[in-house]
């Protein structure tokens, strides 16, 4: 139980929820607004953070130029998958995204000369005198921003307590401009083609214009989330980017209720204390287990919590049910 | 040539598999209209259980088999009295199903991990066998998997084919309401579709772990896209065509890696073949193979 008592463990929690969060926000529009099913949601955090290394590491490139790179072929990657599969019916969709995601996955996982393959960003060929590290420049951006903070919040700024605070505030700004753009009559539109596709398009309105739009930018929001996943992480592995990523976002989507943005952060906090808090699940019964088996209670907990919201309350907490029965 | 007749060998061999845990995939989606995202979870579920019977408790290889069919037979139902009925009662959307699928899946497939750890594992079987037939290295495994697998197909087309409950299972996924008000009994054809789909599912995961040799608790996980391109190659609910989608499948992903074929796909490209053979069939011919062209929903 003392993890739970230090300050580290709670920043911790709060910078991953953070990037939960944002990967949500993503989701959010596209499934909360427009109805859309998609679940390769992680391809997207996929693609603009191993952008972000390689660009950074193999050619050198400037770290804002590199990340803003990154989210834009997140973008790219939102446009194709939006381009090709978004006309078909919604559950086609959701397993083409979950196809989308995993291909992503496996290029990377077999494109050694490109990404270092099963090794990790740490294989990313580096040109020369450069090693394989994308986040100098960030941790230098982070040493800043600390001796600006220490004098305010004290001894217990480190790199996660700022890096907790800046992706916070990115959230903040994102569910911000989400919440505005949620109530321009762009999102009427899309919310009108959530519930019926003849409708919209009867009053002159291109279905899939939306929809699509509502993809690219659920999927910048996933790339910005995959940036902060990246330089939080400071290390890459194909498989930090399994569906199962997509899922948890799926989950505290559910858990917040789909359709508005407010319950998000609390969600996220929820869903960061379930999937960092377990490791330090140190007491009985879990002290029979050890680290490996916790990690598989933890999958399981989620399992059995995605479950039960479904089975009783599919509006999540913050939600409206007759807006979450709709197909 | 040789290269040849051992990729298309080893394309029947893996397409078999796909093929019978495809069909339950099918079948499961023409009579309750869910994608069972746990199915992959199933052939884990059978592969492990067979082992531990086998293995550790000695038990006869083919009576291990049965056994976890049968496991798989009884979750499959305990998910349908516990989960599936109550949704469908309350009319749950696409997303719900989904979801709950999923959740189902994370369940499983962590009990199976805390139980057998995260270790690969092994039936007691002679893997080095092979012969020689034109050119080709059959192993003998394989070879019995493919006898086995063709049997069971065998067996279970006939059985939707010429039963009664396989004619009621048809019916009511053609025209539920019609179905019933003519006296079929609903709750025998959801069991029913239910017990092919966890022993069938159970099975193929005992072939799959046959033919790997090794296999690990993300088995069934791995395999679960290519099954679903198989389903929907073969015309999702659809239960001939998810065994023929499975065939084709499994030939077009060994094929791939065939020299003679522009020098051939590196073989760890092999499930990107088949995630590509999902997009492009929901693509340009979303109804599969053998479907009439769906109405739009």
């Amino acid at each position: 139980m003392t993890a739970l008592m230090q300050p580290g463990f709670w920043v911790f929690i709060l910078t991953m929820s953070g990037i939960y969060g944002i990967f949500t926000l993503g989701l959010q529009i596209q499934y909360g607004v427009g109805g859309i099913l998609n679940f390769g949601h992680v391809g997207m955090m996929a693609l603009s953070s191993y952008t972000m290394a390689i660009l950074i590491i193999s050619h050198g490139i400037n770290f804002w130029i590199a990340a803003a790179i990154g989210v834009a072929v997140a973008a790219l990657g939102g446009a194709l998958l939006g381009l090709t599969t978004l006309r078909l019916r919604r559950d086609y969709f959701a397993i083409a995204s979950i196809a989308f995601s995993e291909i992503v996955r496996y290029v990377i996982y077999n494109s050694d000369g490109l990404t270092g393959g099963v090794q990790g960003s740490l294989a990313i060929p580096v040109t020369g005198e450069n090693y394989p590290s994308y986040t100098d420049t960030w941790d230098s951006i982070i040493n800043r921003a600390r001796d600006i903070l220490t004098p305010i919040f004290g001894e217990i700024v480190d790199r996660d307590f700022v890096m907790a605070i800046i992706v916070w505030t990115t959230l903040g700004i994102l569910l911000l401009i989400v919440s505005r753009v949620e109530r321009t009559s762009w999102a009427r539109v899309l919310r009108a083609t959530r519930e019926d596709d003849e409708v919209p398009a009867a009053l002159g309105k291109n279905v899939f214009r939306f929809r699509f739009q509502a993809v690219i930018i659920g999927s910048v929001i996933g790339g910005i989330a995959g940036i902060f996943w990246g330089l939080q992480s400071s290390l890459l592995s194909p498989d930090d980017f399994l569906t199962l990523v997509t899922f948890y976002g799926w989950m505290i989507l559910i858990l917040a209720g789909a359709t508005k943005v407010k319950g998000l952060p609390i969600a996220a906090i929820f869903f960061g204390f379930l999937y960092g808090g377990s490791r330090f699940f140190t007491f009985w019964p879990f002290s029979m287990l050890d680290a490996s088996e916790r990690a598989y209670v933890r999958i399981m907990i989620i399992g059995i919590v995605l479950i039960i919201l479904m089975m009783s309350r599919p509006q999540g907490i913050f939600g409206k049910r007759q807006e979450m029965v709709l197909e | 040539m040789a290269e040849f007749v051992q990729l298309l060998f080893n394309g029947l061999v893996a397409g078999s598999i796909f093929g019978i845990a495809a069909l339950g995939i099918s079948l499961v989606y023409s009579v309750l209209r869910l994608v069972n995202f746990a199915a992959g979870d199933f052939l884990t579920l059978g592969a492990f259980t067979t082992f531990f019977l086998a293995t550790s408790i000695h038990l006869p290889f083919i009576v291990a088999v049965l056994l976890s069919m049968l496991l798989g037979v009884v979750i499959s139902l305990i998910l349908e009295f516990l989960l599936w009925r109550k949704l469908r009662r309350t009319g749950a959307g696409l997303l719900a199903l989904f979801l709950v699928a999923t959740g189902v899946a994370f369940v499983l497939r962590q009990t199976i991990s805390l139980i057998f750890g995260g270790n690969s594992q092994k039936f007691d079987i002679d893997q080095i066998k092979t012969f020689e037939f034109l050119g080709a290295q059959i192993a003998q495994a394989q070879l019995a998997v493919l006898c086995c697998a063709s049997v069971a197909i065998t067996f279970i087309a006939l059985f939707i084919k010429k039963s009664t409950i396989g004619k009621n299972m048809r019916a009511y996924a053609d025209n539920p309401s019609l179905a019933s008000v003519s006296g079929i009994n609903v709750d025998r054809v959801i069991i029913a579709t239910w017990t092919i789909s966890g022993a069938f599912g159970a099975l193929a995961g005992v072939f799959q772990g046959t033919v790997q040799g090794q296999f690990t608790n993300g088995m069934g996980l791995d395999l679960f896209l290519s099954i679903l391109a198989a389903v929907i190659l073969g015309t999702i609910g659809d239960a001939y065509g998810a065994l023929i989608g499975g065939f084709v499948l499994g030939v077009v992903m060994e094929l791939s890696t065939w020299d003679a074929l522009l020098g051939g796909i590196p073989s760890t490209y092999k499930p990107v073949v088949a995630f590509a053979v999902l997009v492009i069939v929901l693509l340009f011919k979303p109804e599969g193979i053998f479907g009439v062209k769906a109405r739009k929903v």
